[in-house]
């Protein structure tokens, strides 16, 4: 064995040549290491950075100032019709009774503005609910004004000149008038997983757009799905091996790199120009977010199928399957989990979307939360966007509150998407 | 062309010991150059039978099997031996028609089951795999329970259709497989969570559920130790009495000890056929010779 | 399997008929046009919604020309039945419009937005003129050293353009072309100083090409920063660049008083006052306009105009001005609110510049 390598090398014993060289190979294996372990803790420090700037900022918004006011049910001001009462009458009343030294048009409006706007619609809610509260008075946490808000929270500087703040000395004094007596609380703000947008702050809300998302990923997910995972059976074991295969493949790979901007172009014209269908639907964005993730899908399906062994096609051809019963019950759940991952990861790429969705006309100011698939919805990145792009300073907090609940979403997704592996891994 | 052998001397049968046992049989044994097949491919009555058989594969591009004719008895195990990419899978595969799945694959000539020809373009394939089983080199249970790998042919088939029915069936063709008593307390067990030798049983179960008539053997056992090989052997033996048997094979020791008769394949050509005993004792050809002692293969 | 693809199937057949026949008749308002305006128009929708039975309006943000095209092109649910704008309807959108049946629409003036040009309160206030902004930013400006003849934009300091100003690198954070706050920038900042040099300004009667071309270019030399339609990220560069001027609507100055001030212009202030009462020159009207034959068809349409159209929403001391809107002066807001309850309609002749 050592014969002809010594014979070679003049006398040096191979092992020893190998041994030289294993320094330099060593070196280069920890290099690589080192490399690849780099690259992990950049990204991990991006991701970090990003997740400690979103939470920093939008960790405050899932609290609301709260100002507790003792609410006189005036049966004076509640009579007539209910729905269209006075109720903001209802807070000032409250409000100047808890400081009845202010005087004066200009301080009595100052005072009225730090309830938020919506409080009248809380207190309406409250009487219509139960009308037995008519002439009684009630302590009631109302929410209190964004700019409230902001400077209990301490995201407004209070050392600069009375004229380059948004609330006034008066007003300062007034709400630390309020915490001293602990009528000032931060809450739970209920009101942003509950309601839709607004553009007063303190009444906007997440569910519109959470809802609008999910109309939009189940008209996807419905689609998509069988549609991606048909055509990537039909391609993958059925179709023959030619020019016009050959072709397909490589468009749908084309389509997978395609702007989505595209895709809503195509939407617009194709579903609300020809079809008619209403713009702004959740039922329409799910039709352009089809076309968006079906390449993903087809792809990821395909692949998954690719990798299911060819022994298990044998097996169910040898004992007399046909072609449909050794896809279905054979090659079908074993390639299943591929096309879940394939499926949630298209998903999450739709879930993200706002581009296409821009074009037919989802990217809107919506109050009411949709109900329906036809109702008029946006979705969580646009209610982002929107959110970012508005001039209140209480939004920004929210924009990132909002960022923390898409990310939820998508960790819910893809924890769904590991479950469901785990069941179709147990099965066999 | 019963000819030289000593006097031309083709191989390059390096240094010294050149077979000093053939010489006793010099002059009979075929030159390797003759690819024609010696021996009797023919018997009577067969079960199958395969008549000037050539394969390509690629289109065209490869020549697999050329020119074979060879027919397998009723309840006989024939045994196909040969060096690698002799051809035997692929004539084996040809048997039930497993090389319709493959691309660019064409077969030419006849082969009949009982007299009816399989490649007739009204057969169709599920019925014809049903009646032709075939068990694989590698084991390849269904990633599912040992009860369903055995049920779902039946069941698919509509042998059994009913629970009680699947049930009986599970436990014939476990018992016949020699599985039985090993795996009846844990029917819903993962059938990949066998041992080897076990799984290749199931797999003869599960072939023989469907109640064939011919059973295919692409090298059955030899991705198994040899104690589960002698648990196949014996298997074979007895399924024999119920099934024709056709069956790959590496080994020659194998194919001694449970085939009736033997076929050598050489690069795609049939080269010898004749009773397992007179083959590996006194091979008629000096391909055959060459394989069996040892020169290549 | 094959099961669930047809349940599926059936399923989207269902929701898709359903589309369909919800496309049949709306019972919301749909609302589209200018991102200036989006902001007050939403206040409104919001308001509207809350206090009456009627559904929320649905604003799409869409630009002002984006909205008067989907606004031109028809008459019927599908298509919107107001759009915003952040400035008048042209005479071909007019014309655009009444070939595509949509003849008769209402012009509802609602106020007026400023736009400011701000830097961070760690620095000195700017106090600028037009001239100075024209000859900071254009792209071609006239040779100082006399001539009708343009030059590239030679200056790098503030102090370059004019003595008085101090000696800080130009640098300006403003939106790109795509927005419509930059055109009227260019238009009203831009244009407005390049007017005060003679030459230029006797182009503009000859050649109002050449006048746009040389008045509204903006340099790309890196001097003016495209820092993209979001505000609130000017609002923040700002901040973080006390050297650095920004380009943004009235809103953005009011609700970050705080961080960031105004600079003059031409003398005038910045302010809510100063732009109601028209002396600030970098302002400019909002419009909305109306599609008549939808105020029949569309359930709330004739209550929303006149929500925005009260004194509560557009008045001196409505919740409008105070998301930043400059009220109209109390006779403009007259003439508006009359149009609006009877009805009358522009008529495109009237658009002649």
């Amino acid at each position: 064995m050592n014969k002809p390598g010594q014979a070679a090398n003049g006398g040096q014993r191979p092992i020893d040549i190998v041994k030289g060289g294993m320094v330099r190979r060593h070196r280069a294996e920890r290099r690589f290491k080192i490399y690849g372990l780099s690259a992990i803790v950049l990204s991990l420090a991006f991701l970090s950075f990003l997740l400690i700037s979103i939470v920093s900022q939008g960790y405050s918004a899932f609290q609301q100032t709260y100002i507790k006011l003792e609410i006189n049910f005036d049966q004076n001001v509640l009579s007539g019709n209910l729905a269209t009462a006075n109720y903001q009458a209802l807070v000032k009343k409250a409000l100047y009774k808890l400081f009845p030294d202010v005087k004066g048009r200009g301080d009595k409006r100052h005072l009225a503005k730090l309830v938020s706007p919506g409080a009248s619609f809380d207190l309406r809610k409250m009487v219509l609910a139960d009308r037995h509260i008519i002439g009684t008075t009630r302590e009631v946490w109302l929410p209190a004004n964004d700019d409230v808000d902001m400077a209990v929270k301490g995201h407004y500087r209070r050392d600069v000149a009375e004229s380059e703040r948004r609330l006034t000395d008066k007003q300062l004094a007034w709400i630390d008038v309020l915490e001293h007596r602990q009528r000032l609380e931060k809450r739970f703000n209920v009101t942003f997983f509950t309601a839709g947008d607004s553009r007063e702050p303190e009444q906007a809300g997440i569910l519109g757009a959470a809802m609008g998302s999910f109309y939009t990923l189940i008209v996807t997910l419905v689609l998509s799905f069988p549609i991606g995972v048909a055509a990537a059976i039909y391609l993958e074991e059925f179709a023959p091996t030619n020019k016009w295969t050959d072709l397909i493949e490589v468009n749908i790979n084309n389509l997978a790199a395609v702007p989505s901007i595209v895709f809503g172009l195509l939407g617009l014209a194709v579903f609300l120009n020809f079809f008619g269908l209403p713009r702004s639907a959740p039922l329409v964005g799910g039709l352009v977010l089809t076309l968006m993730t079906l390449p993903t899908i087809i792809i990821a399906s395909r692949a998954a199928l690719k990798s299911v062994p060819p022994s298990i096609r044998e097996a169910a051809l040898g004992i007399g399957s046909s072609k449909m019963q050794m896809v279905l019950n054979h090659v079908l759940p074993l390639a299943m989990p591929g096309m879940l991952t394939g499926t949630i990861i298209g998903m999450a790429q739709a879930l993200g979307e706002t581009a296409p969705l821009l074009m037919i006309g989802m990217v809107a100011f919506i109050v009411d939360i949709p109900a329906g698939f036809t109702d008029p919805a946006t979705v969580l990145p646009v209610q982002i966007y929107l959110w970012a792009d508005s001039p209140e300073r209480a939004f920004v907090e929210r924009t990132s509150a909002a960022i923390m609940v898409l990310l939820a979403f998508l960790i819910a997704m893809n924890l769904v998407a590991i479950l469901l592996r785990k069941r179709f891994e147990r099965r066999w | 062309m019963e000819t030289n052998n000593s006097g031309v001397e083709p191989e390059p049968t390096e240094d010294g010991a050149p077979e000093a046992a053939p010489a006793l049989k010099n002059g009979r044994l075929v030159s390797r150059e003759d690819r024609r097949t010696v021996g009797i491919p023919t018997v009577d009555n067969p079960r199958m039978r395969t008549e000037h058989v050539d394969v390509y594969y690629n289109y065209g591009e490869k020549h697999a099997i050329k020119d074979v004719t060879l027919d397998l008895a009723r309840n006989e195990v024939l045994a196909m031996i040969g060096p690698s990419g002799c051809g035997k899978s692929t004539y084996l595969r040809c048997l039930n028609r497993m090389n319709d799945t493959i691309d660019g694959c064409q077969v030419s000539g006849k082969i009949t089951l009982d007299g009816e020809d399989i490649y007739a373009p009204r057969v169709d394939v599920s019925p014809l795999r049903a009646q032709i089983g075939m068990v694989f080199q590698k084991p390849n249970p269904f990633p599912k329970s040992i009860w369903e790998n055995v049920a779902y042919g039946p069941r698919i088939h509509g042998l059994a259709t009913n629970r009680s029915e699947q049930d009986e069936v599970v436990e014939t063709s476990l018992k016949r497989a020699g599985l039985w008593e090993e795996v009846k307390d844990h029917l819903q067990d993962p059938g990949t969570g066998l041992s080897g030798g076990q799984q290749q049983r199931l797999c003869i179960a599960r072939t023989i559920a469907v109640s064939p008539e011919v059973i295919l053997m692409d090298e059955p056992c030899s991705a198994l130790d040899p104690i589960s090989t002698a648990v196949i052997e014996d298997l074979i033996n007895e399924l024999k009495e119920h099934y024709s048997i056709a069956i790959v094979t590496h080994s020659m020791q194998q194919a001694s000890r449970v085939s009736q008769r033997t076929a050598y394949f050489h690069l795609g050509d049939l080269i010898e056929v004749g009773p397992t005993e007179q083959v590996f004792t006194t091979p008629l050809h000096q391909l055959t010779e060459d394989y069996i002692t040892g020169r290549f293969g | 399997m094959l099961k669930k693809v047809i349940v599926s199937v059936a399923i989207l057949s269902l929701v898709l008929a359903a589309g369909m026949a919800n496309a049949a008749g709306r019972d919301y308002i749909s609302i589209v046009g200018s991102s200036t305006v989006y902001p007050f128009a939403t206040v409104v929708a919001e308001q509207f919604g809350k206090s009456t039975k009627f559904k929320t309006p649905k604003i799409e943000s869409t630009g002002s020309g984006g909205g008067l095209k989907l606004f031109c092109a028809g008459v019927g649910v599908e298509h919107p039945d107001i759009t915003n704008a952040s400035r008048r309807i042209k005479a071909s959108e007019c014309a655009r419009c009444a070939k595509n049946g949509v003849t008769d629409v209402i012009e509802v003036k609602v106020g007026y937005d400023g736009i400011v040009l701000a830097n961070s309160k760690k620095a000195k206030p700017f106090n600028l003129t037009r001239k100075d902004i024209y000859l900071a930013l254009a792209k071609q400006v006239p040779d100082p050293a006399g001539g009708e003849k343009l030059i590239p934009n030679p200056y790098k300091t503030w102090k370059d353009v004019n003595p008085s100003l101090p000696a800080v690198k130009i640098e300006v954070l403003g939106p790109p072309p795509t927005s419509g706050t930059r055109d009227a920038f260019a238009e009203l900042a831009m244009g407005g100083g390049a007017k005060k040099i003679k030459w230029i300004k006797a182009l503009k009667k000859k050649n109002k090409k050449a006048f746009k071309k040389i008045a509204y270019t903006v340099r790309e030399d890196g001097a003016y920063v495209e820092a993209g339609e979001n505000d609130n990220l000017i609002v923040q560069k700002l901040v973080a660049n006390p050297n650095a001027l920004g380009v943004f609507g009235f809103s953005f100055l009011d609700q970050n008083t705080d961080k960031i001030q105004g600079s003059k212009v031409d003398g005038v202030s910045p302010t809510f006052e100063n732009i109601a009462k028209g002396t600030y020159p970098v302002s400019r009207p909002l419009f909305f306009y109306v599609k008549k034959a939808h105020i029949e068809s569309i359930p709330g349409m004739k209550e929303y105009l006149a929500e925005f159209t009260s004194e509560k929403a557009w008045g001196n001391d409505g919740y409008l001005s105070e998301k930043g809107m400059i009220p109209m002066p109390d006779k403009e807001r007259g003439k508006f609110a009359e149009d609006v309850k009877t009805l009358s309609i522009l008529s495109c002749g009237d658009l002649k510049k």
